[in-house]
């Protein structure tokens, strides 16, 4: 009886941590949504308040248009650049982990391995006039194509494929040379449908994590055309300033699509990124 | 490659597509501005007024935050993907000049000008960077001192004309709940401090305001700040972030967007205000009409007055696509259409003869402005290395607000002859 | 001889070159060459950096910032909170995953994971945004709550003192639950048999957290050490965003000020700032890297 108290008191204990702390993690979006609502003046006069005293939707009108451009451009770029990049760089970091998984020792693939790993360690913010150059060079300024070739490296995607392409069981692949299928039938025809559950689990994260993405589609852009929600919401901050409940609205629609997709699908994103984080 | 190459195009169709046929015009404009969706506007106006004396061209104007528009700008006219114009202020489009070295000298085009009486000496001076004249002054930039007018009334006062008034003021708004919500929730003042030229910009303000010359620097390269005349107005600045407690503990993170937050939020009673803030401010949700501008406060008996902050005009890049066009644009934006479209959409414009009727009483404030104007010195088109001093300026200033001394005076010295030896060594 | 060797090689397994290849050209063109023109940057005088004939100045950048004793200490300051971040969040991270791995917890597990994973994939500008009001000393809910509560007041970002905790909170909100995540995965994956052997040994709880279960953990702490060492040591957006480096400079880290630096037109310095930090995120995260290396042989 005694055993089961304690353990009773501790389990509610547990809970006392676990929902108070779940709580603050989710208090700043329920202020984002009451900032939708209320004017600057409400929110700086009464900061705690939970319910909006009114629910005034003048907000969605001032963010109707952006710089020039309609809100929907910026959401059907969001949705077309990060599913453009999602599905290449899935399909190039797939084929690139394959390779050097496979032949780890191959001449060049170690440096190749480095010379990635190094690209995600440079501080990226002081790229902004390296990147227009080479973009400008490459004649891609200003296109979708650049934006959406820029995007599709990323490190998470890499260490995914990484992680599973080293946990796959030799003789699966032996199996498939004493049947003499070729490297490409091998990739396309085994590895690959094997591997389906892990690149729905990484086109999901990548798509996640591209969607928020915002500085190198400010720097190849040429104009608004090509911006994206997060990048609408950037360019919203400027020195003429701007209502802050529009801001709040723009972040909400900014971030509502990416909450949906992941209340979704979030056991199978959490797992997938952890997976592909711990190695061996 | 394919792949992206195809999914790239077939984006790109699909927006052109969705994007309409304006999109596609023959020939297109493009001008890079910060003035945010105002700006857009009033571009996208002078623009369809233009198209009907050049039909089948259209203007396309983007605007980038501040400091990415300097970033774009200097990378674009390098890599001769400049657009066909730019706009911002004076002495923003010098920095552009001295990166790039290819800004256009407009003086052959404003001599074609016929209509250009409303435009100073002072005016041209303020356009002119190395013997070149690097933009074409459209808008003159006005910056008054503002108040919330029912606080004013609330608490029995009248526009403060002095410091001393001021001083006052700021402790009634602070202390007797002006706004009359039962809380002690508002400050004297809404001000910024975050960036150098946040903090500088505001002391600049009540600087030039209040009769002086020069902030920092005067163009013989002389530090200033440690005049009488000029300690005075610094610390009275000082104190006002510190021992006054006039503004919101925050401030010294605050930039534009908190302080803008802060005076719309109804939390500070007296602040900047631009003149292409009027047209936002006056709106239901913002302060409804609820503030009145005037003079920046006097010290010391000087006669005091609004500032004006330069000339936003626009520029042309050597390597423009299309220059002949741009130049003909540029011009317009000096012509009748443009100015009366430039005035009640952003709030500023340099002709005299625009229709000001329609405007409400605030904006009339600025388009009429029958008051004493004093102007910015601009030490940035005198000395090159300003930025780096006005920084480290700033860090001084900020680390005496964060820790400040009981007595201001030795701070000043020693700041002083600190930025003496920094301007000494910058100058080599 | 080696050299026609490694042809031959090569030739042999031209397939895996044709698959690497996409992957290698994306990340030499748009990883390797603007790092490349970057450094490049920072061999040339300011003045001239982008002009079409930049005038090269050897070291001398380099030689300027190593003697600014603003960037040393700013440097020693991005070292400092990179510690400081790193092992708040690491340790909450690990707190938060014993919890939510809690047979004891038996509903509303998931609700926890979303709690506190939906901050990594919210865009960080926006949530930092909304921080940055949190935090407000006068009219932030924080102080708000803690006022109503009859508690001191928190300096928050307005404070000298407070500023490094406020935004080591945001980011920790931020950036948690992907290291919780991590852990969560790990604990899934260890021996529960182990534990049953140390129960049956009278181990109590703690020893066999510390003995037992900890030790499995040591591949995701090391993953998490790497991943978050590079994320701070380039600590940028909450800065922007909620302190532009103040107050006085508390929060002034190395990827902010260089980045203040393009604002002065000095792209000498700061490329060379950039590729000072560079070679310590390269430096810290090698030594990591190895160690994660060790892991996996085991």
């Amino acid at each position: 009886m005694n055993h089961r108290l304690r353990a009773g008191a501790t389990t509610a204990a547990l809970y006392a941590i676990a929902i108070p702390i779940s709580l603050a993690f989710l208090y700043p979006y329920w202020w984002m949504c009451l900032g939708m609502f209320r004017n600057a003046r409400q929110v700086l006069g009464d900061p705690l308040r939970l319910w909006p005293e009114q629910f005034d939707l003048s907000a969605f009108a001032e963010i109707a248009r952006v710089g020039g451009v309609d809100l929907w451009v910026y959401a059907f770029n969001s949705f077309a650049i990060t599913t453009a990049s999602t599905a290449l760089g899935i399909a190039i970091t797939a084929m690139g982990a394959y390779a050097l998984c496979r032949q780890p020792d191959l001449p060049g693939f170690r440096w190749l391995r480095f010379g990635f790993l190094l690209t995600i360690m440079y501080p990226y913010m002081l790229l902004v006039i390296p990147v227009y150059i080479v973009v400008f060079k490459l004649g891609l300024l200003g296109s979708y194509a650049g934006i959406v070739l820029f995007l599709a490296l990323g490190p998470i995607q890499f260490f995914l494929f990484d992680r599973f392409f080293r946990t796959l069981p030799r003789e699966v692949i032996e199996a498939g040379i004493c049947d003499g299928a070729s490297e490409a039938q091998i990739l396309f025809r085994i590895i690959l449908p094997m591997a389906k559950p892990v690149l729905a689990t990484v086109a999901l994260i990548t798509f996640l994590i591209n969607w928020s993405q915002w500085f190198p589609i400010l720097v190849i852009s040429r104009s608004p055309d090509t911006f994206t929600l997060p990048v609408a919401l950037l360019s919203m901050n400027g020195e003429l300033g701007a209502s802050f409940r529009a801001i709040m609205a723009l972040a909400f629609v900014t971030t509502l699509p990416v909450a949906i997709a992941f209340v979704l699908a979030q056991r199978r994103v959490m797992e997938g990124m952890a997976a592909g984080a711990v190695k061996g | 490659m394919r792949l992206a190459q195809f999914l790239g195009a077939a984006a790109v169709a699909a927006a052109a597509a969705l994007a309409g046929p304006g999109a596609v015009k023959a020939q297109q404009l493009v001008i890079w501005h910060d003035l945010g969706d105002n700006g857009v506007a009033w571009f996208e106006r002078a623009g369809a007024e233009f198209a009907k004396t050049k039909p089948g061209v259209s203007v396309r104007s983007i605007s980038y935050p501040t400091d990415q528009w300097f970033g774009r700008v200097i990378s674009a006219i390098n890599t001769n993907t400049a657009p066909d114009l730019i706009f911002n202020n004076y002495e923003r489009v010098i920095r552009i000049q001295t990166q790039t070295k290819k800004v256009m000298d407009l003086r052959a085009t404003l001599n074609q000008v016929a209509d250009k009486g409303f435009l100073s000496e002072d005016d041209l001076r303020v356009a002119t960077f190395d013997n070149a004249m690097i933009i074409l002054p459209v808008q003159r930039v006005q910056m008054a001192f503002g108040m919330r007018q029912s606080w004013l009334t609330k608490t029995g006062e009248t526009f403060p004309q002095s410091w001393d008034d001021v001083k006052r003021i700021a402790a009634k708004f602070r202390d007797n709940d002006p706004d009359g919500n039962g809380r002690a929730d508002t400050f004297g003042l809404a001000l910024q401090a975050a960036k150098p030229r946040d903090l500088v910009h505001m002391l600049d303000l009540f600087t030039f305001g209040s009769g002086l010359r020069h902030t920092l620097i005067d163009p013989q390269g002389q530090i200033t700040i440690d005049r009488p005349e000029h300690a005075q107005v610094l610390e009275e600045f000082l104190k006002t972030y510190s021992q006054y407690k006039f503004v919101a503990p925050d401030t010294i993170n605050h930039s534009f967007n908190e302080m803008y937050q802060v005076i719309l939020g109804g939390r500070g009673g007296m602040f900047r205000v631009g003149d292409w803030n009027v047209r936002g401010w006056d709106g239901a949700n913002a302060l409804n009409g609820d503030f009145v501008s005037g003079p920046w406060p006097a010290f010391g008996g000087r006669p005091n007055s609004v500032v004006i902050g330069g000339m936003r005009g626009v520029a042309v890049p050597d390597n423009s696509p299309n220059k002949a066009l741009a130049l003909e644009f540029a011009k317009f934006l000096l012509g009748k259409e443009a100015q009366q479209a430039s005035l009640e959409l952003v709030g500023a414009a340099v002709r005299k003869d625009l229709n000001v009727d329609a405007l409400s009483p605030r904006q009339q404030f600025f388009a009429r402005a029958n008051h004493r104007l004093a102007a910015y010195d601009f030490p940035e088109s005198v000395h090159t290395f300003y930025p780096e001093l006005e920084a480290a300026f700033h860090r001084k200033l900020l680390a005496g607000i964060a820790n400040p001394p009981a007595d201001w005076k030795p701070f000043i010295a020693e700041t002083a002859r600190e930025m003496r030896e920094l301007a000494a060594k910058l100058k080599n | 001889m080696a050299l026609a060797a490694t042809i031959d090689l090569a030739w042999r397994n031209r397939v895996f070159y044709l698959f690497a290849a996409p992957f290698a050209a994306l990340t030499a063109v748009f990883g390797l060459w603007p790092i490349a023109l970057s450094i490049q940057v920072s061999f040339t005088a300011s003045g001239t950096a982008l002009s079409a004939a930049p005038s090269y100045v050897g070291l001398a950048n380099y030689a300027t910032v190593l003697a600014d004793p603003l960037f040393l200490a700013s440097m020693a300051r991005t070292l400092l909170y990179t510690a400081l971040a790193v092992v708040a969040n690491l340790a909450f991270a690990l707190a938060m995953a014993m919890l939510i791995d809690s047979p004891r917890l038996k509903t509303g597990t998931m609700f926890f994971r979303l709690a506190l994973f939906l901050p990594v994939v919210t865009p960080d500008v926006a949530g930092y945004v909304v921080w940055r009001w949190l935090f407000d000393r006068s009219f932030g809910s924080i102080n708000a709550a803690l006022g109503s509560l009859g508690l001191p007041e928190f300096g928050g970002i307005a404070s000298v003192d407070t500023v490094t905790t406020a935004i080591l909170i945001a980011e920790l909100w931020h950036h948690a639950g992907f290291y919780m995540t991590i852990f969560l995965a790990n604990l899934a994956m260890r021996d529960r048999a182990l534990e049953e052997a140390a129960a049956i040994d009278g181990a109590s709880a703690w020893q066999t957290w510390r003995h037992v279960i900890l030790p499995q953990l040591r591949p995701a702490i090391v993953v998490n050490l790497v991943y978050a060492t590079i994320q701070f040591l380039k600590t940028f957006t909450v800065v922007v965003v909620m302190t532009k480096g103040g107050p006085a400079d508390r929060t002034n880290f190395v990827s902010y000020y260089a980045y203040q630096l393009f604002d002065q037109a000095r792209y000498g310095e700061a490329t060379a700032m950039a590729t000072i930090l560079f070679a310590c995120v390269i430096a810290l995260s090698l030594g990591a890297f190895k160690l994660v290396d060790r892991e996996a042989a085991r």
